[in-house]
């Protein structure tokens, strides 16, 4: 497992995708977070009215920006890393070097599925971070300790964020391609979108990481968001299952 | 008989109606096996299959005496392959691919092996050069280098001089020639007969999904035989 992870982890740190992919979500989210409290201290009402809950020009605000920001656009940077990490296998051939090894094919998808994780962790930290950085620059003073809550749910938002997009692991393996994997993320977005609006987003895993966080963790039970494991579980055997009885047959 | 990695009635049918059919193959260590048949004969289905790229729908393959799905990590770690495409990732330098090439492949001493395979490939120019900016045939070379820097004794090569200068075909022939002499069965697929004739202590012929005999090696006019092997087969099957 540990030649798997460390192959793992050059393949990713070596990657443009992998940078990108970081910036995008750590840099990416920061900006346009503090673009939206910028536009909060704007005199036009019509702006302030778009922004709503967002405008208030304070830490509440700015990780409410944030937390939406991240609940959508996080979701499809993590979701587009994961499926270049599986998909960039077939699309490159090295797939027929990963066969005939002592390395179990299914450990090989473990420990991408491991080396995402980690990455992604290390990411919702680093966004935390960030956004810490950008409001206190920005003059919005000291942290309250519901200010703290708020910046441990965006971090946890984050890490949840990355965890829903582990079936991008198992599309990606199946459609033999990075393409499938991230046309399936974005099926997963509008699904998520969709559930919300039918009222079902917190017994929805795909949105009820989101929804705990905008709504400050008031409008998801514990429960509902412990059905994040099952459905991440679910995915990550699927997908280790697919590997080891994989054919190249097409 | 039956070696390291040995092919006994397999056939794998595809939905198009191609495939191999009852192949039976056995590799031998110390020797060098090439197979040689025409586009479409079935060699890289029957090197996939001999890899567990594929499952036969009926026969079966044997490493180190153990059907593939129960073959243990260090007989695996013994195998040595390249079919199709090289394992270099283009991000990665190339010896950076080399070293996750030997560490997938559980080699103790990862940077002798590495810097052994690179000077034997010549590589040393490229060595910290990005896989993306070298040459097709460089590619190759890293490639080949990745599948063979363990030292395997079972060794899977499928067209392995595509896109090899002749520099390159004779460094890759005295790789192999020398590994066989040190006892690696060696199972090679070409086009390029006069090359194979060079290096093979077998050739067997496939056409159609079928071995269907063996040139020798010494044999006069080997693509006139070749062809003539071909020809005689798809008179006797009707094609």
């Amino acid at each position: 497992m540990r030649a798997a992870i460390w192959a793992e982890g050059v393949k990713l740190a070596g990657s443009t995708v992998g940078r990108v992919g970081s910036v995008a979500i750590v840099i990416g989210v920061s900006v346009l977070s503090g673009s939206m409290l910028l536009a909060a201290h704007s005199d036009d009402p019509q702006l302030l009215a778009k922004l709503g809950p967002v405008a208030t020009g304070d830490w509440t605000g700015f990780l409410l920006g944030a937390a939406q920001i991240t609940g959508a656009g996080g979701l499809g940077g993590f979701a587009v890393v994961l499926a270049w990490i599986v998909g960039r296998e077939f699309g490159d051939g090295t797939i027929t070097g990963l066969f005939a090894l002592p390395v179990r094919r299914s450990t090989i998808a473990l420990a991408k599925l491991l080396v995402y994780g980690v990455w992604a962790v290390a990411m919702s930290v680093l966004l935390g971070i960030a956004l810490f950085l950008v409001g206190t620059l920005a003059g919005l003073g000291p942290l309250t300790e519901a200010h703290w809550a708020a910046l441990a749910r965006q971090i946890a938002l984050g890490v949840m964020s990355a965890a829903i997009a582990t079936p991008i692991a198992w599309a990606a393996t199946l459609s033999r391609s990075v393409l499938g994997g991230v046309s399936v993320a974005l099926g997963l977005v509008v699904l998520a979108q969709v559930s919300v609006l039918a009222g079902l987003g917190g017994w929805m895993p795909l949105a009820a990481p989101a929804l705990w966080a905008v709504s400050g963790g008031t409008a998801v039970t514990p429960i509902q968001l412990l059905l994040l494991l099952p459905f991440t579980g679910m995915a990550v055997v699927a997908t280790a299952l697919t590997w080891r009885r994989m054919q190249l047959d097409r | 008989m039956t070696g390291p990695l040995s092919a006994t009635g397999v056939t794998r049918v595809f939905a198009n109606g191609a495939g191999v059919f009852d192949v039976n193959l056995p590799l031998i260590p110390g020797q060098v096996v090439t197979l040689v048949g025409l586009n479409g004969a079935g060699k890289s289905t029957l090197m996939r299959l001999l890899l567990g790229m594929l499952r036969p729908d009926s026969g079966s393959v044997r490493l180190a005496g153990r059907l593939l799905p129960q073959a243990p990590a260090e007989a695996w770690a013994k195998v040595g392959h390249l079919v199709e495409y090289p394992l270099a990732y283009p991000e990665l330098s190339t010896r950076r691919n080399l070293q996750l090439s030997a560490r997938l492949r559980q080699v103790t001493h990862i940077d002798a092996a590495v810097e052994g395979i690179i000077t034997e490939f010549a590589l040393d120019q490229y060595a910290d050069r990005r896989v993306r900016s070298l040459s097709l045939g460089n590619k190759q070379r890293v490639g080949l280098a990745a599948a063979l820097q363990h030292d395997p004794s079972v060794i899977v090569l499928d067209e392995p001089t595509n896109s090899l200068d002749p520099a390159g075909v004779i460094r890759l022939r005295e790789s192999l020639l020398r590994r066989a002499d040190d006892g690696a069965a060696v199972l090679v697929s070409s086009h390029h007969l006069d090359e194979v004739a060079r290096i093979a202590d077998r050739i067997v012929v496939m056409n159609a999904g079928r071995l269907i005999g063996d040139l020798d090696a010494a044999t006069p006019e080997i693509e006139r035989a070749f062809f003539e092997m071909v020809r005689i087969d798809d008179e006797r099957v009707g094609r």
